[in-house]
């Protein structure tokens, strides 16, 4: 790996690293707009100018310089800093003071390099060149392109990520101008990234438009639980309510981009949908009451006639206390999972980020099946249905019902979910369970990547989590799975569990971590009951 | 006596003016004491609430507090010792106002037989212008006076409440030693006027000024100037006697039973509405009856300096003339005082239909009429139609003596407002340490230098 | 702790009463003066007015532009800098202007409101003035309290400063350089700051 000094520190980086990830890596921040580490390189925002003491030639800009070895920059002297300030100087010329009105503003790149590099004294004195403001470029997207810095950064994005090319940099000089081709309209799945990567306001989102200025927001890493992929968002929100979503670094999973969907999962916290309250043959009542009827149905069944079904829609966490309740509490319960997804779940599929499976736990379940042989599939469950062998079923967040049709009639369901589905209005007893972005969980994403979400809100009207309301009634039920936190039961989790053997909370950092390969020797079920440490 | 109904109904009759003497000067100092601390303090005071666009510098005020006071939600809490608790500003109220009773207020109104034959009267009668005449009456006010720490302390303990307790506390501790100043400095008076009956030291003060009692009691119609022994002996004891009746009276510099800084308001935190109100009457029923006492000890009573009873009765018709012709110029210049007023910036503010326009016309012709009867009454001098009555000399002494004693009470009282709003509050351990280290050993010296004067003074007398 | 500070103190003073005569003697002049001449710095309030300096910091008001709509373009620089966190802004789209934004609501809770002036310092539109005057910020229930955008916008057309219309009325006790005719409020109308 090369060595290259910055500022007179050596760091060892990659080869091909360019020098603003270079520097970033020793805490020195080179300022730019057109460099993104997804795209590629423009260099014509000329913002990372810097000056090269060996290795090169003249200033030279940061995000096109490859580190090799013998490579030597400088950030810190007064050229590179006049540099910058004539940079800005040009980019600012024509710039509206649209700040006040302009949703960018607190997080614009504008803003936080004039502060730093800013000409401060205006030299200007022709007008300023004025260009098409407020244009509907799309159903999420309003662009101003007075506010454009030319970056280039979504017409690369347009080419290279979603290949839909509508938007181009047209004339010269200071009328460059940032504009859509005619009579075309940017309908791909994913334009709010179009929003995230303007590093100024000329490309704003129309969901979040003057909804909140973006200082008062409080952000907290999760991630998208619309479908399989799990994309890394942060979710930002301020007093108990989310104000949008957007989506976070991981190259392993997302790079840097997220769906339009998933950008608006947040609006399920509140939607109609939302079971916010524990119904008991559907009349909404307290959670406790519900809880107290759930124990009692499942303690009067008789042996033999209980499933429960783990939910590919909920949390590791949840799923894991599931299990152990079948195992521990409701001994002889017989275990199922179903594969695929709900009835009338959302359909559009990509090669880029969208999975076919909208189910984000899907593999997380698969884990647990592969560590336990005797949990059934949705075949099983069919049968033992129609056979009439189950008569209480415990449902986690699964659209059971809705799968059997009028098979699973006379079957009392008991479920624990977070929004109204075909089972909900069957079941006998319905316990509201908190959102993703209400909880502490993991959930493991298509690709095997265990990764966390944190609760940013408090869950709304009386939910709780899960893994919570499972503990609660293993609790009642006489022995409870032991997740009074999401920490340990995932702690316990992987103990227990071999495929998420090692990892914890804080292992899984914002990042996420891939399950372990399954061992050729399949453990047996016997052996995690005994609660001994996997093996390595 | 041949009539003891008549003499019952005389005495009723007494008591009811000396109530009313008594009661009719509270409203007053209460307006006195915010106007005049306003004033002191560069404000307006209150002048706010009116009577049909009348003002009367906020005067009004205080009967607008006496509604409020009166209507207010007696207010009865739960912790409180219920009996001791509605006994407290009874006491207080009904100590402030028995020691008046011996404080005379004239020498004595003398019927003639042809008003006595009214009721069937065969004699001619004196009523002595006091409610009861005891003999050892300055004792008594001592005795009684000293009952009212018993409304403090029980007010403080009974309210059950911290605040009020230390309340009380200071207010019996205070009381407690300022009662010996005060004990002995009246000893000294005790000793120059040579008896404890109000009436009879009053008499003793009559005619010219140096026989006050601050001036030694010199009882000589010429001056002498070995008085000025007197004048040492009478001042001393005058400065203790005024001091302690601060102390007694709770009033500033001595408030600390009530200090707001730190005790809230001391022992009348947990009252209200009427129950207040007697604690609040009753602290300046005891600053009048402080102010009386004084008075009748230290300045004369209600005599009025060089013109005793005999004399006003003799001159009548010329006191009469001098008074009300007097009258006339000074009512005269109030009338021009309010007539100037109308021109302040404030009534031209007030717009064209404010009630309150009234005012000044209101003073205007009051004083006109006041000056009115003055010249009336001036006239009726220079007739002489009062002298040669039955009853006109006498009527006129009383009036004068009585309105001399009322003059001096207010002087007293307005003195007491000027000093609370003068001096700051006293440590507590100042207040001791004054009490016990200053004033005490003070007072046993003036007893002392009493002694001597009284020796000095017979030798001037012999003279 | 206290630390005893000796100050010396002649024989008269420490008799005390020379020194309460003298003290006696300055308040008595307080009292006889004003008795005299009545002439206390006292404004007598509801009856008479003090005319309010120009930088007085008075109820707020919004701005407005020539068509009547409010300049402010709820850009929550006053939310945001307002100590007292009293201002409340919702913003909206305007989809006839040139200017995009509006706010929707505007309300600032006198009752919190400690009146430091520094929302009219942040205002980058010059939106939104405490030049009113008025100080007489009142009412019968705490949600009248909340000075909503109709309120302030209108806030100049329905109530003049009233110590300035007493002073119309009474011209001779204007003080010096009060100019009855002119209204001391500069007008909504110039196009400072768009
Ligand atoms: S792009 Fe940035 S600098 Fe330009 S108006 Fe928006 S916030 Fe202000
Ligand atoms: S619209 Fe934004 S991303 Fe596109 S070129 Fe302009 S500044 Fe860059
Ligand atoms: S004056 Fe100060 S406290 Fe009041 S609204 Fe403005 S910024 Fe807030
Ligand atoms: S600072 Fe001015 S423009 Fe911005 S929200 Fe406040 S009043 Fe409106
Ligand atoms: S970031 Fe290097 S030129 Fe724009």
């Amino acid at each position: 790996m090369p060595t290259v000094k910055i500022n007179g520190i050596e760091v060892e980086v990659p080869a091909g690293t360019n020098m603003i990830e270079a520097a970033a890596k020793i805490g020195i921040e080179i300022p730019h707009y057109c460099y993104h580490p997804h795209l590629t390189v423009a260099g014509n925002c000329r913002m990372c100018l810097c000056d090269v003491e060996a290795g090169g030639r003249g200033p030279d800009i940061a995000c096109n310089m490859q580190a090799r070895d013998g490579l030597a920059i400088r950030t810190d002297t007064p050229r590179v800093k006049q540099m910058r300030k004539s940079v800005m100087e040009f980019l600012l010329k024509n710039h509206p003071l649209d700040c006040p009105i302009c949703d960018q503003s607190g997080e614009c790149r504008l803003q936080d390099y004039y502060m730093d590099y800013g000409q401060y004294e205006s030299r200007l004195a022709d007008p300023k060149v004025t260009k098409h403001k407020r244009q509907d470029i799309g159903d999420h997207l309003v662009l101003d392109a007075e506010r454009c810095v030319a970056c280039s950064r979504c017409v690369r994005f347009g080419d290279q990520i979603t290949g839909t090319g509508e938007l181009r940099l047209f004339n010269r000089t200071d009328h460059t101008e940032i504009g859509i081709f005619p009579g075309v309209r940017i309908d791909h799945d994913y334009q709010g990234n179009l929003a995230d990567i303007c590093p100024v306001g000329a490309i704003t989102s129309k969901d979040f438009r003057f909804q909140k200025r973006v200082w008062y927001l409080t952000d907290t890493d999760s991630i998208c639980t619309a479908c399989a992929t799990g994309c890394d968002i942060k979710v930002c929100h301020e007093r108990n309510q989310v104000f949008r979503i957007k989506p976070r670094r991981n190259d392993a999973v997302n790079q840097s981009w997220m769906c339009d969907h998933g950008r608006m999962i947040w609006q399920d916290l509140t939607s109609l949908g939302r079971l916010l309250q524990a119904r008991v043959e559907g009349q909404v009542g307290n959670t406790d009451a519900a809880m107290q009827t759930a124990v009692e149905t499942l303690q009067g069944a008789e042996p033999g006639t209980v499933g429960v079904v783990l939910g590919t829609q909920a949390s590791n966490e949840a799923n894991w206390a599931l299990w152990r309740l079948a195992k521990d509490a409701l001994k002889g319960a017989s275990v199922f999972w179903c594969q695929g997804n709900d009835p009338g779940a959302w359909d559009r599929v990509d090669d880029l980020l969208i999975d076919a499976d909208k189910n984000p736990n899907t593999e997380g379940v698969r884990a647990l099946t592969r560590h336990d042989a005797s949990i059934g599939d949705g075949a099983d469950l069919a049968h033992a249905v129609r056979e009439g062998n189950l008569k209480t079923l415990l449902v986690l967040q699964d659209d059971v019902l809705g799968r059997l049709g009028d098979a699973a009639d006379g079957v009392a369901v008991l479920y624990i979910g977070t929004h109204r589905n075909g089972t909900v209005d069957k079941a006998a007893v319905v316990l509201p369970a908190a959102h993703t972005v209400e909880q502490d969980a993991t959930y493991t994403n298509r690709r095997g990547q265990v990764q966390r979400v944190r609760r940013a809100v408090h869950p709304a009207g009386d939910s709780r989590p899960a893994w919570q309301l499972l503990d609660r009634l293993g609790a009642s039920l006489g022995k409870a799975p032991g997740a009074s936190t999401a920490a340990i039961a995932f702690k316990k989790l992987s103990a227990q569990v071999p495929a998420f053997a090692d990892m914890t909370y804080r292992a899984l950092g914002t990042q996420g971590l891939p399950l372990v390969a399954p061992q050729p020797e399949a453990q047996t079920d016997q052996a995690s009951q005994e609660h001994h440490e996997p093996a390595k | 006596m041949e009539n003891h109904w008549a003499e019952l109904i005389v005495v009723l009759i007494k008591c009811v003016f000396s109530l009313a003497f008594v009661m009719q000067i509270v409203p007053i100092l209460i307006w006195a004491e915010r106007k005049v601390s306003a004033y002191i303090q560069d404000r307006r005071g209150p002048n706010r609430a009116h009577i049909m666009g009348i003002r009367a510098a906020g005067l009004v005020h205080t009967l607008v507090d006496v509604v409020k006071l009166v209507v207010k939600e007696d207010i009865i809490p739960d912790h409180v010792e219920k009996g001791f608790w509605f006994a407290a500003p009874v006491i207080a109220m009904s100590v402030a106002l028995t020691t008046f009773t011996v404080v005379p207020w004239g020498d004595s109104l003398l019927l003639p037989i042809s008003v006595t034959s009214l009721w069937g009267g065969t004699a001619a009668m004196e009523i002595p212008l006091q409610v009861a005449q005891i003999n050892g009456g300055m004792l008594f006010i001592l005795a009684i006076g000293s009952l009212g720490v018993y409304g403090v302390m029980l007010a403080g303990w009974a309210s059950n409440n911290k605040f009020s307790l230390l309340g009380g506390l200071r207010a019996s501790a205070q009381m407690i030693s300022y009662e010996l100043a005060m004990g002995l400095s009246v000893a000294a008076m005790f000793m120059l006027y040579g008896t404890a009956r109000l009436d009879q030291i009053a008499a003793q003060q009559a005619g010219p000024i140096w026989n006050w009692g601050i001036f030694g009691v010199l009882n000589s119609p010429s001056f002498d100037p070995l008085v000025l022994i007197g004048w040492v002996v009478g001042g001393l004891a005058f400065l203790l006697f005024w001091t302690s009746v601060f102390a007694e009276t709770n009033r500033m510099p001595f408030d600390l039973p009530e200090g707001e800084a730190e005790l809230v308001a001391g022992y009348h935190i947990e009252y209200s509405s009427l129950r207040f109100a007697l604690f609040f009457m009753a602290e300046y029923a005891h600053m009048i009856v402080g102010s009386a006492v004084t008075a009748t000890l230290f300045f004369g009573g209600y005599n009025i300096p060089f013109l005793d009873g005999a004399a006003i009765r003799a001159h009548s018709d010329l006191i009469l003339m001098v008074l009300g012709f007097g009258g006339v110029p000074v009512s005269l210049a109030f009338a021009f005082i309010a007539w100037r007023r109308s021109k302040r910036p404030f009534y031209r503010a007030l717009a064209k239909n404010d009630i309150r326009h009234r005012e000044p016309r209101f003073f205007i012709s009051m004083w006109t009429m006041s000056a009115l009867s003055a010249l009336g009454l001036g006239v009726v001098g220079a007739l002489g139609l009062v002298g040669g009555t039955v009853l006109g000399p006498e009527l006129l002494a009383f009036a004068l003596q009585t309105g001399s004693l009322f003059i001096k009470v207010l002087f007293g009282t307005f003195f007491m407002i000027w000093v609370r709003w003068t001096l700051p509050r006293f440590r507590y351990d100042q207040l001791m340490d004054l009490g016990w280290r200053a004033m005490l050993p003070t007072a046993i010296g003036t007893i002392m230098l009493a002694g001597v004067w009284v020796i000095v003074r017979e030798a001037v007398h012999a003279v | 702790m206290t630390l005893p500070v000796q100050r010396p103190r002649s024989f008269l003073e420490r008799l005390f009463i020379p020194e309460i005569l003298r003290g006696l003697y300055i308040t008595l002049q307080h009292g006889l003066h004003n008795l005299f001449h009545q002439d206390q710095p006292t404004v007598e309030y509801p009856d008479m007015r003090r005319v309010m300096p120009d930088r007085y910091k008075g109820a707020h008001r919004l701005t407005t532009r020539p068509d009547g709509k409010v300049k402010c373009v709820a850009c929550m620089c006053c939310a945001q800098v307002c100590p007292a966190r009293c201002i409340t802004i919702e913003a909206g789209e305007d989809a006839d202007e040139p200017i995009e934004k509006y706010p929707v609501q505007f309300q600032i809770d006198m009752l919190r409101c400690i009146y430091c002036g520094y929302c009219v310092e942040a205002c980058p539109k010059d939106a939104i003035r405490m030049d009113t005057g008025i100080y007489e910020i009142n009412s019968f229930t705490r949600q009248d309290m909340i000075h909503d955008k109709a309120y302030m916008t209108d806030l100049m057309d329905g109530k003049k400063p009233l110590a300035e219309k007493f002073y119309r009325d009474q011209p001779d006790q204007a003080p010096a350089g009060f100019d009855g005719t002119q209204d001391r409020v500069v007008s909504v109308d110039d196009s400072r700051g768009l």
